[in-house]
């Protein structure tokens, strides 16, 4: 038995899911400086992607580290690539609640029709449950949990179309244009959030499964 | 006037090709040049290794891996008759080579071993000049052509020939370790076998000499069918196109014995064993 292999695969999915941990705590950021258009928490969430960053770098390093060293092969080979693509993923979710708080800092200041905050509202108690829910697929190995991520992304795809929908009939006043296309940002980050939430979903999937497959067909989507 | 612009290639008209790894389907395609039938081999009545059954397909590496008393050995010796030579080693079942009994009554064990080459662990050449070990072999057959020319073609397929061409009288044990390794290769290439059995043929060398060894595998399959034995699981990830891995397992009576537990293509092996022993075995929690 390889111990110190073992411990150090067992460290570095622990690290994982702490940069999933703070991923989520930015995102909840990130949706309260949108419901509240507050500059400041905003801010603070653009600092604290330096946190995740770190994290980001500590498990590119472990991996790296482990491949030169330990060569793993079979499910701890797939395991270490599972890992590699989840630590991507979870960096660019981060990325997206930067881009979040920045167009919150951007928009100007207009009253937001309240149907498009309860809009926002779900698509970000969306994104949240699906990075709940994948990585807790990946933690327990559990495939059907993973799976279950298409349908929970097709849910943040229709409340992404209901937004767009409202922006569009927020009218042509300049500063409402302004507005929507801010918004129409955020809410596109929303709903990649839950696309890189689907892709650790596949990652899982091909952990257990050893075959990759994509869940969705973006060239051949399922009719709506 | 500017010319016309030539419209954009498709991308039906792109010529993009792309292959996924070969699986053992493919493999199969190649022609089989041993059939093993259920084989099992004692030692004064215990099985080092039982009921084993593969095909080995020509022009291709195949490895054996597996933990030390699963039968390796034992095994790869069954291809040359080398366990003839053990007086209480009893080997049952079928071993047809190129659709011939290789263990029928009409057969030769010395020209089977002319076929079916080896190269040994230790490097083992001959205490005489780096020349009379590799023509030995063709000596003592007396094989047409001009001697020189085989003796220069087999040391230039082992990659060996630049080395010493100008050195052929000195003695072989004058040679570095690996370059001996290259030695016993080129003596086992000059009788122009189809088959090379090699058991542990770098286990005894640096990295740089190992790597010799295997880029000089590679180069070698295009001609024969090569059958390594190795402990080191990198090297038969590196080298072989098939890897079969052999365990132990207890016999009804409390002894041990080599089985067959997997075989198949090289990438399988290594990436998604179908077997548990198999991923316990490559990922390092057992043996």
């Amino acid at each position: 038995m390889r111990t110190s292999f073992q411990e150090e695969l067992d460290r570095l999915e622990a690290t994982l899911q702490e940069e999933g941990a703070l991923v989520l705590r930015a995102l909840r950021g990130a949706l309260n400086a949108v419901d509240a258009r507050d500059s400041d928490l905003a801010d603070e969430v653009i600092g604290f992607d330096d946190e995740i960053d770190r994290l980001y770098v500590q498990i590119e390093q472990g991996v790296e580290s482990l491949l030169a060293r330990q060569t793993p092969v079979a499910s701890d080979l797939r395991l270490v690539l599972a890992m590699i693509h989840i630590n991507l993923h979870l960096e660019r979710m981060a990325d997206y609640c930067v881009t979040i708080a920045k167009l919150t800092k951007l928009a100007p200041e207009v009253d937001p029709d309240p149907h498009l905050l309860e809009g926002f509202d779900e698509m970000g108690a969306r994104a949240e449950e699906m990075i709940r829910v994948a990585l807790d697929s990946f933690a327990s190995r559990n495939l059907e949990g993973a799976e279950s991520l298409m349908q929970l992304d097709e849910l943040i795809d229709r409340a992404n179309r209901r937004v767009v929908e409202q922006l569009l009939a927020l009218g042509a006043a300049p500063e409402m244009r302004e507005y929507g296309l801010r918004m129409v940002l955020v809410s596109r980050a929303l709903e990649r959030i839950g696309d890189h939430a689907v892709d650790i979903g596949e990652q899982t999937a091909y952990l257990l499964t050893a075959e990759f497959r994509e869940f969705t067909d973006a060239s051949h989507p399922a009719p709506r | 006037m500017p010319e016309a612009k030539a419209p954009p290639v498709t991308i039906a008209e792109m010529n993009v090709q792309i292959q996924s790894a070969p699986g053992m389907e493919d493999l199969r395609k190649n022609e089989v040049v041993f059939d093993v039938d259920d084989v099992t081999v004692s030692y004064e009545g215990d099985p080092a290794i039982s009921n084993v059954s593969l095909d080995v397909y020509k022009n291709l590496i195949t490895a054996i891996i597996g933990p030390s008393g699963c039968g390796k050995s034992t095994f790869i010796r069954c291809f040359n008759r080398m366990n003839d030579l053990i007086p209480s080693a009893e080997i049952d079942g079928h071993i047809e080579y190129h659709g011939e009994d290789l263990y029928g009554p009409k057969v030769d064990p010395v020209e089977v071993r002319q076929r079916i080459g080896m190269v040994f662990q230790k490097p083992n050449p001959f205490p005489k000049p780096i020349y009379d070990n590799v023509a030995f072999g063709p000596r003592v057959l007396n094989m047409p052509g001009s001697l020189d020319e085989r003796v220069q073609h087999a040391l230039e397929q082992a990659a060996l020939w630049d080395d010493v061409k100008d050195r052929l009288k000195r003695n072989a044990l004058s040679l570095s370790g690996g370059q001996q390794q290259r030695l016993c290769i080129a003596r086992a290439l000059a009788v122009e076998p189809d088959v090379i059995l090699m058991d542990e043929p770098a286990s005894a060398l640096d990295p740089i000499a190992t790597s010799r060894i295997e880029d000089l595998m590679h180069d070698l399959k295009r001609n024969y069918t090569i059958l390594i034995v190795t402990h080191n699981m990198q090297q038969a990830a590196r080298v072989a196109d098939a890897t079969a891995f052999f365990s132990v397992d207890r016999t009804e009576d409390g002894g041990r014995t080599g089985v067959l537990v997997e075989y198949d293509v090289t990438h399988k092996i290594f990436t998604n064993p179908s077997d548990k022993r198999t991923e316990d075995y490559v990922t390092g929690r057992f043996g």
